[in-house]
């Protein structure tokens, strides 16, 4: 998250630690895993099927004799790249659109919220489901899908912020003082808008990591034989009885990185600063 | 002789750390009598009101001990007997009236207590029957109040709605914090009528104020609160002709009223700024005010008054060239700021604004001294370490607050560091909006006099809006109160100071 | 004082619920409308011939002869301009018309019709089973917040929260088909076929809506008109009854429409995990076979679903709160 790093907090505060640890510990696995692990992802071997873990398969073989560890690690590298693609994209273009509506005048306003709340006009994942099953399927569609979905939270809640800064007696003193428009929106407005984004951005990872993994189950993202953690899960099901440590191991790797997300986009609310809806 | 409605003795209260906010309180409030608290803000007289009615926030510590109306005195720590005591012997008018109505039930079943669920008042040894209409009506308001949200009344209304349920309620002690909080002057006089009639309807009434102008119109007993302490205390009328602790002596002394007008001459040919015919109103809506015009002259101070949502604010944003009027035209030395906006850039930083919340100027998580130092990007041939060290001196304040944020300074220090910084821009002209409501009285005056001093030293053009009529009336050489009937009504200011001066 | 006149005359409340029906209305028919042109962009992008393709969906791929394309494609207009096809494509489904599945050949609105019966049941089964668990936990959490229950709970609904719904199923099914073996794992034959799928949505939408009932109370019970209901006399109890019921349902009413959306997500990947012939069920594999008709149909009525529930909790909202009647909520 590039984002969290330009406006770090003084100093990392205990909360943090944890959802921290757990985020920076999976994004290192899917970084070294494929180094590590020996074997091709895609590389079926029909005589060790559904084999448990052993010293050569770490987490065991799928059903096509695929080794369940170098499965997980690589669709990770996708999963989780795809999910802070989503996130940056929504949250770079939500909060240029969210201060242009705040500060651009009446006419740039209208257009560009009606434009956002269209989009939210489709619930949850329906959009990206329209649009994955429209383009049959893959990384695009389902990149265009899920930033279509995410970037109008950003946004709203952007420009909900903006709005109550630009209101605020330091911006009007900054008027006075005779400060360019730019330098007011650079010095007074974005810092407070990245600020609350953030935690919105994490909370928004999780979600992406969600919807990626949802697409994947439902076979409408990432097409086999890429590896990714939803579609394995729904490759794996009509097994679920006789190999639950290849199940669980990308059950628990969605549930660990969701969770990471959650808990750090917990512990920045606080103070909680959600905006309220409506 | 009936009992005293409430007499302390030895209350002390501590918080959390265990300091000591209030010191060993005696106090006694006779049955259908007032009892004046006063004091300023931290003198711990919100927390006896607090430990009287066992609403003591959590961590909060208080011994000694209470007697109400009566009834035998209760330890000061034992919160849940004096709570015991609500609604049957103990009413409070809180603070802020607007949070202690339910905002989704209409104001008539709100206004009984919960025993009196029938819609008739309780019928003890007072014997007030009043129905909800009368009720409302003891209060002056209209009766389809009953049928309103409490978020369609405004505070004052909604602290009327609370004395009426003291009214139709049955304790005979009211305890009123802060009741004219918020309030501006004129609604002060109505809100010790409101309280008056409370006693006369036999209730006793302890009220805390930091406001004299409410003290001096209810009279009855004063207790002068400092640093957790009482320092004076006697009948009302007594100590305020003639205070015998020095701190009562300069607190009365801080009171606009008393304060002598000055008069002064100006050069009336060449102003600072003018306007003429100014309106404004919201499309539709009847304007808020129309034909207002303005002449201020270098060193000249314009008060502007007029009841809240008058639009005093608006007018001073015109004024500065933030909100085009609806019709007139402003002058800022012969530049229209809506029509030439090359001559508007030019002059902009010329005219400036001293808000409300000094603080809310500064950008917050930024230390005043880089805020001092980005004014260099926009005040060419601004060299801070020569113009700054001689500007803080002057306002009195030490080079060292520099270093802090915003939030990390007081009241009367913020309002100084906001006038630093105006001041840094060479103005011709500050617009005031308010700029003391927020400070104690001691402070205030202060403030005040600092800037008259620097209006008349500089000669500046002020305009000093406020709600405070005798604040006005002391520091202002000219009132125009908007909002007063039919258009504005100007008092005549100068023709007063050139007649003096010349006589 | 004008916001204050207007709830006193009955005309400006029947304003403000005119206007909000309005504005869910446009929202509908926006959704629509972007639906029906995306499908139409999408049929015009497909390669190769849409006469062809109609006809060999009507007759058969092997029994299309020239004429019967010729006449497809004079009967469905396909010889005029794209802008006059998209006009008469608009107007017909203007009049209900969603047309055939290119699968089923079943007009689009019975099949929609027969799975979102079983959507239905399921959807009303989930909420209210969703509600059943996180009210009384939530007021429970909301008296005694940083208690035992309260971090137990929460720590439960974060974990609950951080899982996508094939997750809980396939936790449930491990647990009460596979290991317990008291309830069957797929299908949609019996009541206990109802249950896995009903609970897997229930505890998704329980592990939001846990947290929102348990501030609401705790906010409520901090708020100061209760304390001073009390100091007017009532009990701690008989304040929460009166003044604090209506208040806390303010917020859960609100988010219930915005659990809508997750309920979408669920039931779109909880039906498929069950095998349960639901409105998801049908639309994952309508665009699993590119079933336009049946895609539009489906996407159409789960977001018209979303408007109507979104305008439900704007009336709900209303009816609890009436400060929205006064016309202060813009």
């Amino acid at each position: 998250m590039t984002l969290a790093l330009t406006h770090p907090p003084a100093r990392i505060r205990r909360p943090l630690v944890a959802p921290l640890l757990l985020l920076g510990g999976l994004a290192a696995l899917v970084v070294i895993g494929p180094l590590v692990i020996p074997h091709d992802p895609a590389a079926q071997d029909l005589v060790r099927t559904l084999e448990g873990p052993s010293a050569q398969h770490w987490l065991g073989t799928d059903h096509l004799g695929r080794d369940i560890a170098a499965r997980l690690v690589h669709g990770g590298v996708r999963s989780l790249g795809i999910a802070v693609s989503c996130v940056g994209f929504a949250t770079g273009v939500g909060v240029a659109l969210g201060l242009v509506a705040a500060y651009a005048g009446r006419v740039a306003d209208i257009a560009i919220m009606r434009l956002a709340d269209l989009m939210l006009a489709f619930p949850g994942l329906l959009l990206a489901l329209l649009i994955s099953g429209f383009l049959g399927g893959g990384v695009l569609p389902m990149l265009i899908g899920i930033k279509l979905a995410l970037w109008p939270q950003f946004a709203r809640m952007a420009r909900a912020i903006a709005i109550g800064e630009l209101a605020q007696p330091h911006v009007e003193a900054a008027r006075l003082a005779g400060f360019p428009a730019l330098t007011i929106l650079r010095r007074h407005v974005l810092p407070p808008v990245l600020r609350q984004t953030v935690t919105l951005a994490t909370l928004g990872l999780g979600a992406a990591i969600m919807s990626i993994s949802s697409l994947g189950f439902l076979g409408l993202g990432l097409q086999p034989p890429t590896p990714e953690w939803g579609a394995m899960i729904s490759e794996l099901l009509p097994y679920l009885a006789e190999a639950p440590v290849q199940m669980a191991a990308p059950c628990l790797a969605i549930f660990l990185a969701v969770l990471g997300a959650t808990l750090l986009g917990q512990a920045l609310a606080e103070p909680p600063a959600l905006p309220e809806e409506m | 002789m009936t009992a005293p409605a409430l007499a302390l003795s030895g209350l002390t209260i501590r918080d959390r750390s265990g300091t000591a906010l209030v010191c060993d309180v005696d106090l006694t409030l006779e049955a259908g009598s007032v009892l004046l608290l006063i004091g300023e803000t931290g003198s711990g007289k919100s927390l006896i009101a607090q430990a009287v009615m066992g609403l003591l926030p959590a961590g909060f510590s208080a011994s000694g001990s209470i007697a109400i109306n009566g009834h035998a005195p209760v330890e000061a720590s034992q919160a849940g007997l004096l709570r015991l005591l609500w609604s049957r012997e103990t009413l409070l008018l809180p603070q802020e009236p607007r949070a202690a109505l339910d905002p989704t039930m209409r104001i008539a079943p709100q206004l009984w207590d919960a025993g009196a669920r029938d819609g008739t008042a309780w019928h003890g040894e007072a014997g007030h029957g009043l129905t909800t209409q009368e009720a409302l009506a003891a209060v002056d308001l209209p009766p389809r109040v009953s049928r309103a949200f409490p978020a369609e009344l405004s505070g004052g209304m909604a602290q009327r709605v609370l004395v009426a349920s003291a009214l139709v309620g049955r304790a005979p002690l009211v305890v009123a914090d802060e009741p004219t909080k918020g309030l501006d002057a004129a609604r002060v006089a109505q809100s010790a009528a409101l309280l008056a009639s409370l006693g006369g309807a036999g209730r006793a009434l302890l009220v805390i104020t930091h406001d004299v102008a409410l003290a001096r119109a209810l009279g009855g007993q004063l207790a002068v609160l400092r640093d957790g302490r009482i320092v004076e205390q006697g009948p009302a009328d007594t100590v305020f002709a003639a205070p015998d602790h020095p701190y009562t002596r300069a607190w009365l002394a801080a009171d606009p009223s008393t304060w002598r007008p000055c008069l002064r001459c100006c050069d009336l040919e060449a102003p600072v700024l003018s306007a003429h015919g100014l309106s404004f109103g919201f499309s539709r809506a009847e304007p808020l005010f129309s034909g207002v015009d303005v002449h201020i002259p270098p060193g000249g101070i314009l008060g502007l008054t007029g009841r809240s949502g008058c639009g005093k604010t608006t007018l001073g944003n015109i004024l500065l060239g933030l909100q085009p009027p609806s019709a007139g035209a402003v002058n800022w030395q012969g530049v229209d700021p809506y029509r030439d906006r090359a001559g508007a850039r030019r002059l902009r930083q010329r005219y400036q604004k001293l808000h409300q919340d000094p603080a809310s100027v500064f950008l917050p998580g930024r230390s005043f001294a880089r805020q001092f130092a980005d004014l260099a990007e926009v005040v060419p041939g601004l060299v801070l370490d020569d113009a700054l060290p001689p500007l803080l001196e002057r306002l009195r304040l030490d080079r060292k607050l520099l270093a802090r944020r915003p939030g990390e300074v007081s009241g009367g220090e913020a309002q100084r560091l906001a006038l630093a910084r105006i001041l840094l821009l060479k103005p011709a002209l500050i617009v005031a909006d308010e700029p003391t409501s927020r400070l104690d009285p001691l402070v205030q005056r202060e403030a005040i006099a600092l800037l008259a001093e620097i209006v008349a030293s500089e000669s500046l053009g002020l305009v000093l809006i406020s709600h405070d009529r005798a604040l006005l009336a002391a520091t202002a050489d000219e009132v125009l109160d908007i909002g007063a009937g039919e258009g504005a009504t100007i008092l005549p200011g100068y023709a007063r100071g050139l007649q003096e001066a010349s006589s | 004082m004008s916001a204050a006149r207007s709830s006193f005359w009955p005309g400006g409340a029947a304003g403000t619920v005119l206007r909000i029906v309005a504005s869910r209305l446009v929202q509908a028919v926006l959704t629509a409308l972007v639906l029906a042109s995306l499908c139409f962009a999408f049929v015009q992008a497909l390669p190769g011939d849409a006469a062809l393709r109609i006809a060999a969906a009507r007759s058969g791929d092997d029994r299309v002869t020239a004429e019967s394309v010729a006449r497809v494609r004079e009967q469905e207009g396909l010889d005029r301009p794209v802008l006059a096809q998209y006009a008469s494509w608009i107007g017909r489904l203007a009049q209900g018309d969603l047309g055939h599945s290119l699968v089923s050949r079943q007009p689009v609105w019975q099949e929609l019709a027969e799975h979102g019966r079983f959507t239905l049941g399921l959807g009303a089964l989930g909420w209210l089973l969703s509600y059943a668990i996180a009210l009384p936990l939530g007021i429970a959490c909301g008296f005694r917040p940083g208690g035992w229950l309260d971090r137990g709970t929460n720590a439960l609904a974060v974990a609950l929260a951080s899982m996508p719904s094939f997750l809980v199923g396939i936790g449930l099914i491990s647990l009460f088909a596979l290991t317990l073996r008291w309830l069957p794992p797929a299908g949609f034959r019996t009541g206990a076929h109802m249950v896995l799928p009903a609970l897997t949505l229930a505890l998704g939408l329980a592990a939001f809506s846990v947290r929102i009932i348990r501030n609401a109370v705790v906010e409520v019970r901090g708020a100061f008109y209760m304390t001073f209901a009390r100091i007017r006399g009532r009990s701690a109890g008989s304040a929460f009854l009166h003044h604090g019921v209506r208040n806390a349902a303010i917020p859960v009413a609100t988010f219930a429409a915005l659990q809508f959306a997750y309920v979408v997500d669920g039931f779109v990947v909880v039906e498929t995990l069950f095998n349960y012939p639901g409105l998801g069920d049908l639309l994952v594999k309508s665009l699993l076979a590119r079933d336009v008709p049946m895609i539009m149909g489906a996407g159409m009525v789960v977001g018209l679903m979303y408007a109507a529930v979104n305008l439900l909790a704007d009336l709900a909202c209303i009816g609890l709160d009436p400060r929205r009647l006064a016309g202060r909520g813009a």
